[in-house]
């Protein structure tokens, strides 16, 4: 009981923090940049960190296993990961507002939105493990496969920021596909601050070589980081493929049975794998590179959500219970 | 030292007193040599030459490492890049073609030498036709040169980039396919959902279903056959374009001009500055620094370089081990009851050509007890069979209790757990006994696993008998009904308590449980897990960035150029970083 309340206590404060914290992006984009505010939503984002983090040993403490054993449990894990990809530049000494935190906010704290709304109220309780999920391989396959999606959601959401801008022209297209994105997906969010951004440029400056200039600059940071996140992201991918086939040897008998998840799992690689070879290759331009990551990001999705969906194979657990 | 301009000239001298047979490497080596210390007309004339002498123009390579600074070069972005010189007459056109550096030789302006040896009529309008059916002409050796030719240019198309992604495109598209399309039902089934009355999308019926393979994608000719090619892919990338690149990033090359340096991605310079201690400090970094008197070269992550073939073979190495795995693997289930035993030859069926049995198979596996964990809200937590193995003479060999995710292995033969059902029930009526009473599995919808077993009253013999009815859902508990179908009592197995119905006592001994057990041979594991090792390692690699970086002492000023092939963000930062460190010259040291 007393774990349960915890969990409710944290998950209610981490989620406020949050809103504050996408407040405030928001007043930063709006409004004016105001360095105090936004160094305080920084320091935010790592209370809601370690909240997430309590989330999650709490659960751990409170069933005994691994929290990673249904879709509660594991959208709640890739909110973590979108707050711990967020903090990695913050170690890594890129102290100064980059591109990046506008993914990985907003993406963490729509993910919570999502797990924590009415929607999926009844899942909130942590199940048993089925025998099959015993094992020690649950905490490394599931735990990579989480932080690959994170890791290669911010990378493509970044990449559909660059088609954007790169694809946006004109200047009046760019307001009006502003209050459009508000309306058609939340999750457009990072969008809206790169067109301002660019908006406030554009007001701040009349010539079009210093727009270009800026405009190019703001592509090519695009392009970098979207590149080195999904190459990260990848990294976690393959090491996740192939230890659950280690574990599917162990459990099932055989490493690789051509289950739609794991085969939804190879072709997210398989994509992804082809975005790394065409950054190879100079010729083939950003916007082409962006255009596939774009894609993977509905790929992603399609292996998250859209195979257990249709319940089938051996993934079956871990998901919306069909009764 | 010899220069390339001497050694050119001693060459040619050779070949056209005709004591040196046109030997096509040496000359290739000669070009890139004077192509790359910047002559322009030199290696265009030894191409000529070389075509005078009956060779293939599409065999003449150069190797560019730097772009010609007046523009009719057109040099890609790498500092260094292999391509192949081609003749045609067309000027000042664009001649980067396909990723291919095609420097054109300019044929239309005056160049002083002469063209005699071709029979051409206007030499200065000389096309790349023309040269072709010359080449052709001279000599029906040709063909034996165009059949030695072949692999290298099956290797060139495989290599490609292009290709290997549409490969890869056409792998995922697939596998999707795959996994929208059922896999493995009755043709009937196919024949219902995909009717040719009403097609899906208008033109995907079941003939394409069916006559392609797509019933069985993942064991389709089409699928494999991609699979296959996609492996040939791999294959020609490492030995074409990986091994060269390797090749190249090995060279230390300083860089001699302050123009050079300013041409890289990350440039800077540093007044009043020395590059020694530019050196300390990108050593004290982790860079491997090399210093030739006033010119620095510094590298870092040159694993990162290579990791990327060690990921291509690695992935070779998975798709080896599968073929193995696919073409010499032995796999059986079985389900046995409690107490019984099986020899483990008579359950594993071989896959493919190469399964051959081992003097193993003979073991003999006996189930010495079957059983059920269960979580305290009564589901089953987990499965255990205790297994005991026998080998020919009757010795125990291994015993192991075994449960999902922890298999038994014996001499390259793994035992897993994977299924259960109830085999019996044992029962005393009326302390009489004990019998078996055979549990059957029923059907029903869902996961969820129903036993059910009955037992007779009365006249067993009349077509409507009767008796009484047992069901169980795992081995913790009966349910029994009474004659009439009426619900009784639940009794657990072991409880010894009796349970009365209708006047007869029954008392539930215990519930044989049988195991469900995988048996499988897989020669191909071993050398899939070292694939998937290697390709985690190399991935991990992978994400390590080589960076270089160039410095120059130009007077007191330090010019510093660099590059970096992965981590572009991190890479000026942190130079940026280090050059904050380097320390400014005293004004002293200035003066004297």
């Amino acid at each position: 009981m007393i774990f349960s309340t915890l969990e409710h206590i944290l998950t209610h404060i981490s989620f406020s923090i949050v809103s504050i914290v996408i407040t405030i992006f928001f007043m930063t984009l709006f409004v004016h940049e105001i360095v105090g505010l936004y160094n305080s939503s920084e320091r935010a984002m790592i209370v809601t960190l370690f909240c997430i983090t309590g989330i999650l040993v709490t659960r751990w403490i409170d069933s005994g296993h691994f929290p990673l054993s249904n879709l509660y449990e594991s959208l709640m894990f890739l909110s973590w990961s979108f707050s711990i990809i967020h903090m990695v530049p913050k170690i890594r000494n890129h102290k100064k507002k980059n591109l990046f935190s506008a993914i990985t906010a907003p993406s963490a704290i729509f993910t919570q939105g999502f797990v924590t709304s009415g929607l999926l109220t009844e899942m909130h309780q942590s199940t048993i493990l089925v025998p099959a999920l015993q094992s020690q391989w649950l905490m490394m396959h599931v735990s990579m496969m989480v932080l690959s999606y994170a890791a290669l959601l911010c990378g493509s959401l970044l990449s559909v920021a660059l088609l954007v801008i790169t694809f946006r022209k004109n200047m009046e297209i760019f307001c009006q596909s502003d209050s459009l994105s508000f309306l058609i997906r939340p999750i457009f969010f990072d969008k809206i601050q790169y067109v301002n951004e660019k908006n406030n440029v554009l007001r701040n400056t009349c010539f079009l070589s210093v727009q270009n200039y800026h405009r190019y600059q703001l592509i090519q940071q695009l392009d970098r980081w979207s590149c080195r996140v999904i190459s990260l992201g990848f990294l976690f991918l393959t090491i996740g493929i192939l230890s659950g086939a280690v574990w599917a040897n162990e459990a099932w008998g055989s490493y690789w049975n051509w289950d739609p998840k794991e085969t939804w799992a190879f072709i997210t690689w398989t994509i992804f794998a082809i975005y790394l070879h065409t950054r190879t290759n100079n010729n083939w331009g950003s916007k082409n590179s962006a255009i596939l990551a774009s894609t993977g990001f509905l790929i992603i999705w399609i292996c998250y959500f859209g195979v257990n969906l249709l319940g089938i194979g051996l993934h079956s657990y871990g998901s919306f219970t069909l009764n | 030292m010899e220069t390339p301009t001497r050694r050119w000239r001693c060459l040619r001298n050779l070949v056209v007193l005709g004591a040196c047979p046109p030997n096509v490497r040496s000359y290739n080596a000669m070009i890139s040599g004077l192509w790359n210390s910047g002559e322009r007309m030199k290696p265009l004339m030894m191409v000529l030459d070389m075509v005078n002498k009956g060779v293939d123009p599409d065999e003449i390579t150069y190797n560019a490492t730097r772009s010609d600074s007046n523009g009719s070069v057109v040099a890609p972005h790498n500092s260094s890049t292999t391509g192949k010189i081609v003749l045609t007459g067309k000027a000042h056109e664009q001649s980067f073609v396909n990723g291919v550096l095609k420097p054109y030789i300019d044929l239309s302006s005056p160049i002083p030498f002469t063209l005699h040896s071709f029979n051409s009529s206007s030499p200065t309008h000389l096309q790349h036709e023309d040269v072709e059916t010359l080449v052709e002409k001279s000599d029906s050796v040709q063909l034996l040169k165009l059949l030695k030719k072949v692999p290298k240019r099956v290797l060139g198309v495989l290599s490609n980039l292009s290709l290997a992604i549409g490969e890869m495109g056409s792998v995922a598209a697939l596998m999707a396919l795959g996994t929208v399309i059922e896999q493995g039902e009755t043709p009937d089934f196919y024949f219902e959902k995909y009717p040719e009355e009403n097609p899906v999308f208008g033109f995907f019926t079941w003939r394409w279903v069916l006559g392609l393979g797509f019933d069985h994608m993942f064991s389709s000719p089409i699928f494999l056959g991609l699979l296959v090619l996609l492996a040939a892919s791999l294959m020609a990338c490492t030995y074409m374009t990986q091994i060269p690149l390797v090749k190249v990033a090995r060279r230390w090359n300083y860089l001699n001009t302050s123009e050079s340096i300013r041409k890289q991605e990350f440039n800077d310079s540093l007044p009043r500055a020395s590059v020694r201690d530019l050196g300390v400090i990108l050593m004290g970094a982790g860079y491997e620094v090399f210093l030739k008197g006033p010119s620095l070269y510094a590298f870092k992550g040159l694993a990162g370089r290579f990791a990327p073939i060690g990921v291509h073979l690695a992935m070779l190495l998975i798709m080896a081990g599968g073929t193995l795995s696919a073409t010499g693997s032995f796999r059986g289930s079985v389900t046995v009851p409690q107490g019984l035993n099986f020899v483990m030859g008579d359950v594993l069926n071989p896959i493919g050509f190469l399964s051959t049995p081992t003097q193993d198979f003979n073991t003999e596996v006996h189930v010495n007890r079957f059983y059920m964990d269960y979580y305290d809200s009564g589901e089953v937590s987990q499965f255990h069979t205790d297994l005991s193995l026998f080998d020919l003479n009757g010795k125990e060999v291994t015993r192991k209790t075994i449960s999902v995710n922890d298999p038994l292995r014996y001499g390259g033969i793994t035992i897993y757990q994977t299924d259960w059902s109830i085999s019996a029930l044992q029962i005393l009526r009326d302390d009489e006994g004990p019998f078996n009473l055979p549990m059957a599995p029923l059907k029903l919808s869902g996961d969820k696993k129903l036993f059910g077993t009955f037992l007779p009253v009365g006249n067993t013999d009349s077509p409507t008998v009767k008796g009484i009815s047992m069901l169980a859902r795992d081995l913790q508990s009966i349910v029994l009904y009474d004659q009439e179908g009426k619900f009784v009592g639940i009794r657990r197995p072991n409880s010894k308590l009796p349970i009365d119905i209708n006047g007869m006592k029954i008392i539930i001994l215990d519930a044989i449980g049988s195991t469900g057990l995988d048996l499988k041979t897989d020669p191909g594991v071993p050398i899939v897990y070292a694939g998937f090792g290697s390709l985690m390692l190399t991935t991990c690699i992978s994400f390590l960035s080589h960076s270089q970086v160039w410095a120059l002492q130009d007077g007191t000023t330090v010019v510093v150029g660099g590059k970096s092939n992965r981590a572009k963000i991190e890479f000026p930062e942190e130079m940026n970083r280090l050059l904050d460190r380097v320390p400014e010259l005293a004004q002293i040291s200035q003066t004297k």
